[in-house]
């Protein structure tokens, strides 16, 4: 198990971030601090023990789901990319190669770490799912078809 | 006694409760689908603190999982409506959009 202390330094840093999205003025501000409270959530979830769910968190908010917040800021037209301040930008561009580095080097160095993913824990959960969950699997491969086709119908020029 | 799930589900509940002041008081439609993904993390982190004091928490994390997938495309039809709505109507505000329907 982690240490409280540290449990309570990524729940205030996931606050503190999730109040910098909400209530920033510039749009650009927002989309980059919930890239950041993504990124801590998972953490988080990877932390205690939920590698898989961690991981797919990370991919699907702070990879994909960012990217197509900024693609409709800018079609929309709500921000010039101007975040106004170029020290706060330095500071933010040396968090994230600073994350990215140690996260790398605790995978790679071979360091005993607790955040190393456990096969037995990610099979456990999969077969879990597979065994006892197979309809809402289902159910939840429709949902996603369902929005995916409902994102191209939207878009298509054949439509409009 | 602070434990862990203690924490954590303290701060769900703050995610939550953060997310539907803004939800509430935006005038932007942008910020409204934000303030949505805010409380999908809030409940996902609920979900998650949940099975953190029993001895399996296999499906707390199933229930993660699915919620993770359908916050995510929920959230990308919302991101694509809300484009839509900017080239039609040519602005934002819930209000404005209202009064120019009619």
């Amino acid at each position: 198990m982690m240490p409280v202390e540290v449990t309570l330094l990524l729940s205030a840093a996931l606050i503190v971030t999730v109040i910098a999205a909400l209530f920033s003025r510039s749009m650009s501000i927002t989309v980059i601090m919930l890239f950041y409270a993504s990124l801590v959530l998972g953490i988080i979830f990877t932390l205690y023990q939920g590698v898989l769910v961690g991981l797919l968190h990370i991919i699907t908010f702070a990879g994909a789901m960012s990217v197509i917040l900024l693609t409709a800021v800018l079609m929309t037209g709500e921000s010039d990319l101007n975040i106004g301040n170029r020290s706060l930008a330095a500071v933010l561009s040396a968090v994230t190669i600073l994350v990215v580095a140690a996260s790398s080097y605790s995978l790679f160095s071979g360091a005993p770490t607790s955040t190393v993913p456990s096969p037995d824990a990610t099979m456990e959960l999969l077969s879990f799912v597979w065994t006892y969950r197979p309809w809402d699997l289902l159910i939840l491969i429709i949902i996603f078809a369902g929005a995916m086709i409902s994102l191209v119908n939207l878009f298509s020029k054949k439509e409009r | 006694m602070l434990t862990d799930q203690t924490i954590l589900a303290t701060t769900a509940t703050v995610l939550i409760f953060l997310g539907l002041v803004v939800m509430f008081y935006s005038r932007n439609l942008l910020k409204t689908i934000i303030s949505f993904q805010v409380i999908v993390f809030g409940a996902n982190l609920a979900l998650f603190s949940s099975g953190l004091g029993g001895v399996s928490n296999l499906m707390a994390n199933t229930l993660v999982l699915f919620s993770i997938i359908v916050g995510g495309s929920v959230e990308a039809i919302g991101l694509a409506l809300i484009v839509l709505i900017h080239k039609e109507y040519g602005t934002l505000d819930p209000w404005k959009i209202r009064r120019l329907k009619h």
